[in-house]
């Protein structure tokens, strides 16, 4: 099993652990309520180091052209494209973050397999010839995330940091040691990730921390980032990613291009969308704050079953439960009321549901 | 399924094709209708539109529907399943007035 390079430091803080596909994440670290809050309000420091990573030189974007789903060779210098990638018969495989870096392209992946897996489609594609590294082992990845996480980021970086575009990727050093910073995230809240390496990664993990104590940092895991995911309408590739699989009901075309070159699974992914939808997955709540929503309940309409919760977590924000369900094509609208668990009330709703306070936030602010 | 809830989603399906052909045509988009899912970011992650292209956006909104929406309102433009919220919800803000 893969495990963090900083592993020690985070066992030492209190990290709970979880395996996913062979490799080891940071679950939670306090309590999940703490951490939740610490994004909202203050700054998460997370170890992200159980995404693979792949340094592929210019020789190698034909390669990535065809294990990626989204339009690759389009991503301009500095900028990063958040896309999928699928198995052949055009099944999500992985989360995909691909940044163009100067001479070379970053791939940074999120996967439903394991490592070997992802290594061994990667070689059949060429791989070797196309002189990709896997760095997943020599480097770290850590984000911070939160309404904070920009005075952070400022103070570390300097205030140029502040107008860099939201996924772009930029070169900085902390201390001597040289990393890429990504803008970007999942939660709603400011985001930006680190790619450290592995032999300064603990070093970097406090200098952040200590950075962060007066902004409010705590350690976050995976756990309270899957609630921030649900809550922001985040595709999260272990929640519903990996229930439905077909990128076409989850809402992910735009993360494919569609008219463009060839990619592995796509010819599978066009024939279902000629066919039509069947299924579609749309947000759903309680309609009382303190009813029941999980995973596995049947959505019912005049004794009709009509979807299935497929992902659901506790909104601190909102103050009920929040899911995704898998609808019949005709049922999946917002706006609605039906029957959930035990004939309790549930509601379609628009996803993401508010605004999040770093949306609220003017630079001239900062 | 009961006519009060095919109403209700006769209503809104109707709203989601206009936006979603406005947006396609407005902004050039390489998509269909159907690939255009309603809960799809508009700013930022998803479909990445722009300053510019948010004025676009709130531009087809007032031609199609002539609802307005206030130059502080962002959370309108969170995404096609808001617009349609704004939208439906206006419209019926206008029957109660009328």
């Amino acid at each position: 099993m893969r495990t963090s390079p900083i592993r020690d430091l985070l066992a030492a803080r209190g990290a709970r652990f979880e395996e996913r596909a062979g490799v080891e994440v940071p679950l939670v670290f306090s309590t999940f309520e703490e951490e939740y809050a610490a994004v909202r309000e203050g700054v998460g420091l997370s170890d992200l180091s159980f995404c693979f990573r792949y340094e592929v030189p210019e020789e190698g974007l034909d390669l990535l052209e065809q294990y990626a789903a989204g339009p690759v060779a389009n991503i301009r210098f500095g900028r990063v494209l958040h896309t999928l990638a699928a198995d052949d018969e055009g099944m999500i495989e992985a989360d995909l973050y691909v940044a163009n870096d100067d001479e070379t392209l970053l791939l940074i992946g999120e996967g439903l397999v394991p490592d070997a897996s992802t290594a061994a489609t990667l070689d059949g594609l060429g791989a070797a010839d196309a002189g990709l590294k896997d760095i997943s082992g020599s480097t770290a990845l850590f984000a911070l995330d939160g309404f904070n996480a920009w005075a952070v980021a400022k103070d570390l970086f300097g205030a140029d940091v502040l107008g860099l575009p939201y996924l772009s990727i930029e070169t900085y050093e902390l201390d001597g040691v040289e990393l890429k910073l990504i803008r970007g995230g999942k939660t709603s809240e400011f985001g930006y990730q680190l790619l450290v390496p592995a032999e300064s990664a603990a070093t970097i993990w406090e200098r952040l921390e200590q950075a962060g104590a007066a902004h409010g940092l705590k350690p976050v895991g995976l756990e309270a980032h899957e609630a921030l995911r649900l809550d922001g309408r985040f595709f999260n590739v272990h929640a519903e990613g990996a229930k439905v699989r077909d990128p076409l009901p989850l809402g992910l075309q735009w993360m494919i291009d569609i008219d463009g070159d060839d990619f592995r699974g796509k010819e599978a992914i066009l024939a279902r969308r000629e066919a039509g939808l069947l299924k579609k997955i749309i947000g759903v709540a309680p309609v009382d704050a303190d009813g029941p929503l999980a995973a596995g309940d049947a959505i019912t309409h005049d004794g009709e079953t009509v979807a299935e919760v497929v992902t659901a977590s506790f909104s601190p924000t909102l103050g009920h439960r929040i899911g995704l369900a898998l609808f019949d094509v005709a049922y999946a609208y917002a706006g609605l009321e039906l029957e959930g668990a035990d004939g309790k009330g549930i509601r379609t709703v628009s996803l993401p549901p508010f605004i999040p306070k770093s949306l609220t936030i003017k630079l001239d602010e900062m | 399924m009961k006519d009060e809830m095919r109403k209700k989603i006769e209503e809104r399906a109707a709203v989601l094709e206009v936006i979603k052909k406005d947006l396609i045509t407005r902004l050039n988009l390489p998509y269909e209708p159907e690939d255009l899912h309603e809960d799809v970011s508009l700013l930022g992650s998803g479909l990445g539109l722009d300053s510019l292209d948010a004025l676009e956006v709130i531009l087809g909104i007032e031609h199609s529907f002539g609802v307005k929406i206030a130059d502080d309102n962002i959370a309108v433009l969170r995404s096609i399943n808001s617009i349609a919220d704004h939208v439906l919800e206006t419209r019926a803000a206008e029957e109660v007035s009328s």
